[in-house]
Formats: structure tokens, C-alpha cells, sequence
């Protein structure tokens, strides 16, 4: 049993999908951005937060330097050039032991992250799943199609023909990406199979996904 | 392997900078704070400001401007990360020997700075420390595998550029935006940051 030792959000990239010109993880659902959120979530689990920061870092730097002032920023200039996997080996450097990655674009309910992380100290890898269908997600195989919040993950495909989907959040040690070519789910699917948890979340990359955080979000804060 | 911590002095160690609390003594301080400020963010040289700075600061008597600093706050968490491994800290500052030697004493790690000397009552000074130089230098006396600096303004920046790791910390105000652009990690608190460096 290890329990998560730090949390590793990567908030550096894009978001051309939303095309709103800001990084997303600013993105206020009820009057509280998304990487607060994220932030008073994981804050009482572990010991340190690293958040990677890219495009238009100084916007997310302040808005730590305002908020969050014990979170460790760390940049990745390269941030137009490399992808997710990327940002969140960078951002666990300097961690050694068990690691939760999160995307930062994620609204996530309370009590389903915190069935993740208790689960997670007692798993090596443990990928998180959401039943949430994104225009291009990437969809999960799994051991059985019985509903079930803790499955056991055979494949990743983007094929709509799955009910599950990759939800941009896994937990792991905290060197497991330190040599990763492609995409986080590639690299997780080199080690097949591996325990699944369906998280409660809603994840913002379209317009039509930010309608639908704002909606989860109501149902959430209410 | 063996690591080399470099700090700033003004506005990371201590929780003011140093200039500014010596010129209130003149009833200055906010027009030195001004010029700390553009300074900081490079929009001076940082020769030539602290040149004129001692210049106007040097109208306060040396033993004085010892006891404004000996008030001046520090951060508690980053005495306690140096006084832990003093042998591997360093003082890495653009301010004058003269002025904050006692400090530098009372931290205990070595300290590599301008130098200044006492001339006929007035402030001479010999050398203006450039950090990148320093950090070069303590590449080169070998004992080191690896070189951590950790700084705010624009005169930290040459010194972030060299060093393996680098960090902008705005434990006080917001590292300047050259000092950010010079980083791999930005923290805000002394907290965050001594655990940072003791996990890398």
C-alpha cells in the first residue's frame, strides 16, 4: 500500500478546440475556475501539486500567485511542440513515489476522485474512465460490458462502439511517462491490462463539452 | 549527487528588499523602491542602478544600514533549508559585501556578491557581481554535479539561464517576467519551494 505521494495537473496546452484564446483549466464553472476546482479537490490528498504551464502561462501564474500560492508551477516552453504526455513527465519530476495525473480542462465530482485516489494507494497503475461521449474520444475495451464502477481495461480504440471512455486521469509512478513517444492512453496501453475506475466528470474541449460542464456543474454546486 | 543551491538575497531570502528599507533612514523609500522595481524588471542596467543607488545610500553610516538589515524579515522556511546544508548553500547577490556581510554571517553559507569598499568615508565600489559568472565559477571548482538557482528579478536571470534547475520565486511579489521566462519552476511560497528543492 503506498498512498498518492503529489498530484500532476497539465494545464500547458492549446485548447484550440474552445478557441476561447485562454487556457481552459481558467474556464469558471460556477463562479470557480476548473484548476481551482481541481485544486481544492486534491489539496487535502497529497503533498505537493505540480501544474504545467504553457500557453499563456502568466494567466495561470497569476492566478496562483492570487490563489493557490503552495502549488509548484512548472513550464514547459516547449508547449506548442509536445503533447500531454510530455507536460505531465516534466511535471513529475521531483516526485518519487505514486503519482495522480490529471488533464486540467476536467470538472470532477468530489466523491468520485476520492474513491480514485483511496483505490489508488493500494493499485501500481489505476486509469480513470468517464461515461461522458466526446466528439473524439478515445474509447476503452473492457473485460466485461456489466455495469461496473471498477472494470478491468483490455484495450483503448477510438471506436464509439464502447461505453467508456479515457478520461484523462490516472494514477501511477511518478517516472512512468519519463520515456513516452505518443499519446498518455499509448503509453498506458503498452502495460494492458490494467484496473479501471469510472470517475463522475465532465472534460472541456468543444463548445458543446462546455455546455455540458456547465449543466454537470449546476447539478454538482447546487 | 551532489547539488549546489543558489539563492538570491534581496526579496527571497529576506521578505523586503534590502535598498528600499535602507533609503527609508533618508526618507527615500519610494523612490528607491521605484528604481528597485525598474531595476528588477530590467528595464536598467543593474550596474549602473546599483552604482547609483550606493551612491545615494552610501549617505548612511555602514554600522546604520548593519542594523536596518539585522530588522529585516527573512523567510523562515529557506533559513531553515540553509542552515540544514550550509556546506551546499550559497548567497548569490548583486548587493555590496559591505552592507550585508553580518547577514550572510548570521545565514551561515557562503556568500558571493558586489564588493565595496569604505574610501574616505564613501562607498567605493570594486566589483559588481554578474550571477551567470558565479554560478560558472562554481561549476568550475568541480564540487558540484549539479547547480539549483532560485531567484526573482533580472539580475538573476544570467544565473537561472546557466544553472541546471532553475526557479522564479515570488514569495514576496511576483517574480519579474524576465526571471519567469529564465525558469523551468515558479513558486510563491517558501514552503512549496524548500519542499520542491528537497525533492528534485
Amino acid at each position: 500500500m503506498q498512498p498518492i505521494e503529489g498530484a500532476v495537473i497539465a494545464a500547458a496546452g492549446l485548447g484550440s478546440r474552445l478557441g476561447l484564446g485562454l487556457p481552459k483549466c481558467l474556464l469558471e464553472i460556477e463562479g470557480r475556475t476548473l484548476l481551482s476546482r481541481l485544486i481544492d479537490l486534491l489539496e487535502p490528498h497529497v503533498q505537493r501539486i505540480h501544474v504545467v504551464v504553457g500557453y499563456r502561462e502568466e494567466l495561470v501564474i497569476e492566478h496562483c500567485s492570487r490563489h493557490h500560492r503552495e502549488v509548484v508551477l512548472v513550464r514547459n516552453a516547449d508547449f506548442r511542440t509536445t503533447n500531454t504526455a510530455r507536460s505531465m513527465a516534466m511535471g513529475a519530476r521531483g516526485f518519487s513515489g505514486k503519482i495522480v495525473f490529471l488533464d486540467g480542462d476536467l470538472l470532477i465530482a468530489r466523491p468520485s476522485i476520492e474513491s480514485f485516489i483511496a483505490r489508488a494507494a493500494t493499485t501500481e497503475l489505476l486509469v480513470g474512465l468517464t461515461k461522458q461521449k466526446s466528439e473524439d474520444g478515445v474509447c476503452v475495451r473492457v473485460a466485461s460490458d456489466a455495469v461496473d464502477e471498477s472494470p478491468t481495461i483490455l484495450g483503448f480504440a477510438r471506436d464509439p462502439a464502447y461505453s467508456l471512455e479515457w478520461a484523462n486521469v490516472f494514477s501511477g509512478p511518478a517516472g512512468i511517462l519519463d520515456a513516452a513517444q505518443g499519446f498518455v492512453f499509448e503509453e498506458l496501453g503498452r502495460r494492458l491490462p490494467l484496473p479501471g475506475q469510472v470517475l463522475d466528470l465532465s472534460e472541456v474541449d468543444t463548445p458543446a463539452d462546455l455546455d455540458h460542464a456547465r449543466q454537470f456543474g449546476r447539478h454538482l454546486f447546487l | 549527487m551532489r547539488t549546489a543551491y543558489c539563492f538570491d538575497l534581496d526579496g527571497t531570502v529576506t521578505t523586503r528588499e534590502i535598498l528600499p528599507c535602507i533609503a527609508s533612514e533618508l526618507d527615500i523609500a519610494e523612490e528607491v523602491s521605484t528604481l528597485t522595481q525598474l531595476t528588477m524588471q530590467g528595464l536598467i542596467s543593474f550596474e549602473h542602478s546599483l552604482r547609483l543607488r550606493a551612491l545615494i545610500l552610501g549617505h548612511v553610516p555602514v554600522g546604520r544600514v548593519h542594523e536596518i538589515i539585522d530588522e529585516i524579515g527573512l523567510d523562515p522556511q529557506i533559513v531553515e533549508f540553509v542552515h540544514e546544508r550550509s556546506e551546499v548553500c550559497f548567497l548569490i547577490t548583486g548587493n555590496l559585501d559591505l552592507w550585508i556581510g553580518p547577514l550572510a554571517s548570521r545565514l551561515g553559507c557562503r556568500c558571493i556578491s558586489s564588493k565595496a569598499n569604505l574610501v574616505n568615508g564613501r562607498i567605493r565600489i570594486d566589483h559588481v557581481l554578474d550571477k551567470g559568472e558565479a554560478v560558472h565559477e562554481l561549476r568550475r571548482s568541480g564540487r558540484f554535479e549539479r547547480i539549483i538557482a532560485i531567484g526573482d528579478g533580472a539580475n538573476d536571470v544570467p544565473m537561472l539561464k546557466v544553472a541546471d534547475v532553475s526557479v522564479a520565486f515570488g514569495g514576496i511579489h511576483s517574480p519579474t517576467p524576465p526571471a519567469v521566462l529564465a525558469a523551468d519552476y515558479v513558486v510563491h511560497s517558501g514552503g512549496s519551494l524548500c519542499s520542491l528543492l528537497k525533492a528534485l
